[in-house]
């Protein structure tokens, strides 16, 4: 295995984590205004989140950081081309992450009203957006000679694109539910319990739907080069997603977020496996195309960053583990929560 | 590339990278003083010091926030609006970015969440170790920050490859590059200026309300005390900073002091009004040979001005297939001349400023002096003017280049983008971050008034836990 192979399988990694740690603050945040009636439920579902979303966050900004290390041309060529789409998810990242803490501020009706819909929609967006870009990717994008391209904002949302946004939206809507599930208890948990449910169903169908119009639109994925790999992850996603199903309305808190995090690893797999190995297909000729080789850094580069992520990214689990530690499985409110 | 486009494109940069730093300084180094004062709460068990830290915590928290919003479009944007550029530099300087996530924004952002919402779930020394975290957390996210930026000044620990493309041979001479010591030292001091004026200014406040405000009175203490040591440190540090640039970045040097031509026996101008087109200074004050001092410890050294500094760089970088550098390339010489000179000025006056704060806090006047508080409490945010300006100074001054020396701004822009496009993000960056800027002003005033208005820094259990 060589460094290009191990830092496209470390991206996956990365990617892995912002969607498994990050993915279930944008589904609590997208069911907000749906799954809490009133302002202590809504301070209750977010605080559920209130102490780690923003930790969450920054896998979001390692992932940036270190496709554009490792993957120089990737980082360019995506960012640039898909202009539009990338500055409207920072936006609604600028407008999400400080709802929480502006939300708390100030208890008048209005004011708290306005930071919920903005939680709402930001959270919806994100987790929409994200599948949409990742589908365009799939289906190639017009990458020319000198590996540039550009697609407008409507270009993106073609019926691939969406079909695509809707496994990432009901994914995370799914993630963010089981998270809940753990989290709180009562009535909120209630709910949560029958919306993780509905969502991994809907999860199922977008994902079925995505596999029966792939041949049409990204025949690349049916053809992937891994062989046997290649047919075996979309199946982790639909036993996590069924795991959901038939745990989330039994007893356990925390099987049907375990479940969950197993879809989102199938998801991300099968994702890594059928784009490898190219990183970004160019629609206009295979030759165009960004893969781990032509996109990457050179040696040292490669294996500076993989030294640094050795030695930082078990820190950051222990940081995490600790914070997680310290406020306890269930949402306890006290004088300093939001 | 369209004109149009690379003006919008560098608009864009420059308002997003303004606003964004607006809020970081106050992170670090509100940081370092909570870290001061719980510290002392939790050895000396003396409430008011816990009561300062929950007051500026909460203050902390609102900057903190807008400072992450703000933060990430700058991870973007070099692959957005700079796509040349990434694809040029990307395996050296993503680097710095990506360690920087790993090692120092994980810390800091994991640590906020247990800082600001774990205050009843962590016994006293915890909750301070978490503390120093964050403010650990935040001050390393400032050296990798600025490990790419001192990059991009003076780099270093690379090689241009047979492709054209420069490649990484060397990963400390990266980090360290010449330019790295003296520009992380100066933003860290200004970022712990700006934020003992912060505490003394909004301390200030308070004590012009009520002087016997005994809270208060100790953060005021603790600001002034912090406050004179760095106001008077920063001076020095700026001195050596900028003999770097002397040595590293002849025409930057030729524009922050309006050098047009050569010269020994240089002044130290202090009042010019520069002029590209006439390549002169029209009326001009200064002290005679002191720019030769103060540059090479000489009076009669040669100061290379713009001309000639724009010469020796053509001579220099010859090897590289940059179009010759022409004066015409460079920015209006004036903006860079007085964002410096204004930023210097201010230093001199916030030394000023607090060395008299301290006087008066040693004859045990300071809480008396209304004149005093007063003026504290104008000066509050005036580090936050001087540290954009120096960042105008340090980024504007590097123009015509986005890596001196190696890469020019024209060459670096995304070619792929619309004027369209980068005019209509232009236009929403300016609506988002004046909002976000109203709404934390707004918030800011808020807590301000609620605590003068009797509503303590601790509430319900923590105060019963207190007392």
């Amino acid at each position: 295995m060589n460094l290009n192979i191990l830092w496209f399988i470390l991206v996956a990694v990365i990617i892995l984590g912002w969607s498994v740690m990050d993915g279930f603050d944008y589904g609590v945040g997208g069911l907000l205004n749906f799954i809490a009636k009133n302002d202590e439920e809504k301070r209750y579902v977010i605080n559920a989140i209130g102490p780690v979303w923003d930790g969450n966050q920054v896998w979001l900004i390692l992932g940036g950081g270190a496709v554009f290390a490792a993957f120089p041309l990737v980082y360019a060529s995506i960012f640039s081309g898909f202009y539009l789409a990338m500055m409207l998810v920072v936006w609604l990242i600028i407008f999400r992450a400080v709802s929480f803490e502006f939300r708390s501020k100030v208890e008048s009706a209005g004011w708290r009203k306005f930071w919920d819909a903005d939680i709402t929609v930001t959270g919806l967006g994100i987790a929409l957006l994200l599948g949409v870009a990742i589908a365009n990717i799939l289906m190639g994008v017009p990458l020319n000679k000198e590996h540039v391209d550009y697609q407008s904002l409507f270009s993106l949302l073609n019926i691939f694109g969406l079909v695509g946004g809707l496994i990432s939206l009901s994914m995370f809507l799914m993630h963010g539910s089981t998270y809940l599930i753990m989290k709180t208890e009562g009535e909120v948990q209630q709910r949560a319990r029958s919306y993780a449910k509905g969502f991994a169903i809907a999860f199922i169908i977008a994902t079925l739907l995505f596999l029966i119009i792939s041949p049409i639109f990204a025949p690349r994925l049916l053809g992937n080069s891994l062989g046997l790999i290649g047919d075996i992850v979309p199946v982790i996603m639909l036993i996590g997603a069924i795991g959901v199903i038939l745990t989330a309305g039994s007893s356990s808190d925390i099987k049907p977020f375990a479940y969950s995090i197993l879809a989102i690893i199938g998801a991300v797999a099968s994702l890594a496996v059928g784009i490898f190995p190219d990183i970004v297909p160019s629609s206009i000729n295979t030759k165009y195309s960004l893969n781990i080789y032509n996109s990457a850094s050179n040696h040292l580069t490669l294996l500076v960053m993989l030294i640094a992520t050795i030695i930082g990214l078990p820190l950051v689990l222990i940081y995490a583990t600790y914070a997680y530690k310290k406020f306890g499985l269930k949402v306890k409110m006290d004088d300093s929560s939001y | 590339m369209d004109s149009t486009a690379l003006l919008l494109a560098r608009i864009q940069f420059g308002m997003t990278a303004f606003f964004h730093f607006l809020y970081p300084p106050l992170t670090i180094g509100l940081g370092l003083l909570l870290v001061i004062t719980e510290g002392t709460y939790v050895f000396t068990n003396n409430q008011e010091y816990l009561r300062i830290t929950r007051f500026f915590a909460k203050l902390f928290a609102i900057n903190f926030v807008v400072g992450v919003a703000t933060g990430i479009v700058m991870e973007f944007q070099f692959g957005t609006n700079w796509a040349q550029y990434s694809s040029f530099v990307g395996a050296i300087f993503g680097s710095p970015l990506a360690i920087e996530g790993l090692f120092a924004f994980f810390m800091e952002s994991i640590f906020v969440g247990v800082m600001l919402l774990g205050w009843n779930r962590l016994s006293a020394k915890a909750h301070w170790i978490s503390t120093i975290l964050v403010a650990f957390g935040s001050t390393l996210s400032g050296v990798w920050i600025l490990v790419a930026n001192s990059w991009m000044q003076t780099p270093a620990g690379y090689k241009i490859g047979s492709n054209g493309i420069p490649k990484m041979t060397n990963f400390w001479h990266m980090v360290f590059n010449p330019y790295f010591p003296s520009e992380f030292i100066h933003t860290i001091m200004g970022a712990w200026e700006y934020s003992a004026f912060f505490m003394a200014g909004v301390a200030a406040w308070f004590l012009i309300k009520n002087n016997k405000d005994m809270v208060m009175r100790k953060a005021l203490k603790v600001a002034v005390i912090v406050g004179v040591i760095v106001a008077c440190g920063q001076i020095l540090v700026g001195d050596i900073g900028a003999r770097e640039v002397v040595k590293y970045q002849p025409t930057k040097l030729a524009m922050m002091e309006a050098l047009w031509h050569s010269q020994k026996y240089a002044p130290e101008t202090l009042f010019a009004l520069p002029n590209n087109a006439t390549e002169s200074n029209g009326p001009q004050i200064g002290i005679p040979d002191m720019l030769s001092i103060l540059s090479y410890l000489n009076p009669a050294a040669k100061v290379m001005g713009l001309n000639a500094a724009i010469k020796y760089i053509n001579k220099k970088d010859s090897k590289l297939d940059h179009t010759k550098l022409t004066l015409a390339m460079f920015p209006p010489v004036w903006i860079v001349f007085w964002s410096f000179h204004i930023m210097m000025y201010f230093g001199f006056y916030f030394a000023l400023v607090m060395l008299i704060a301290l006087y008066l806090l040693i004859k045990d006047k300071l809480f008396d002096s209304p004149k005093m508080l007063k003026l504290l409490w104008f000066s509050t945010f005036l580090p936050l003017i001087a540290i954009e300006l120096g960042w105008f100074t340090t980024e504007i001054g590097r123009q015509p280049f986005t890596v001196y020396g190696l890469l020019t701004t024209v060459d670096s822009v995304s070619k792929n983008v619309s004027v369209l496009d980068v005019g209509l993000s232009v236009a929403m960056f300016v609506l988002i971050y004046m909002t976000l800027v109203s709404f934390a002003v707004y918030l800011f005033k808020r807590e301000l008034r609620e605590r003068a208005e009797g509503k303590d820094e601790l509430s319900g259990e923590s105060a019963k836990a207190a007392n």
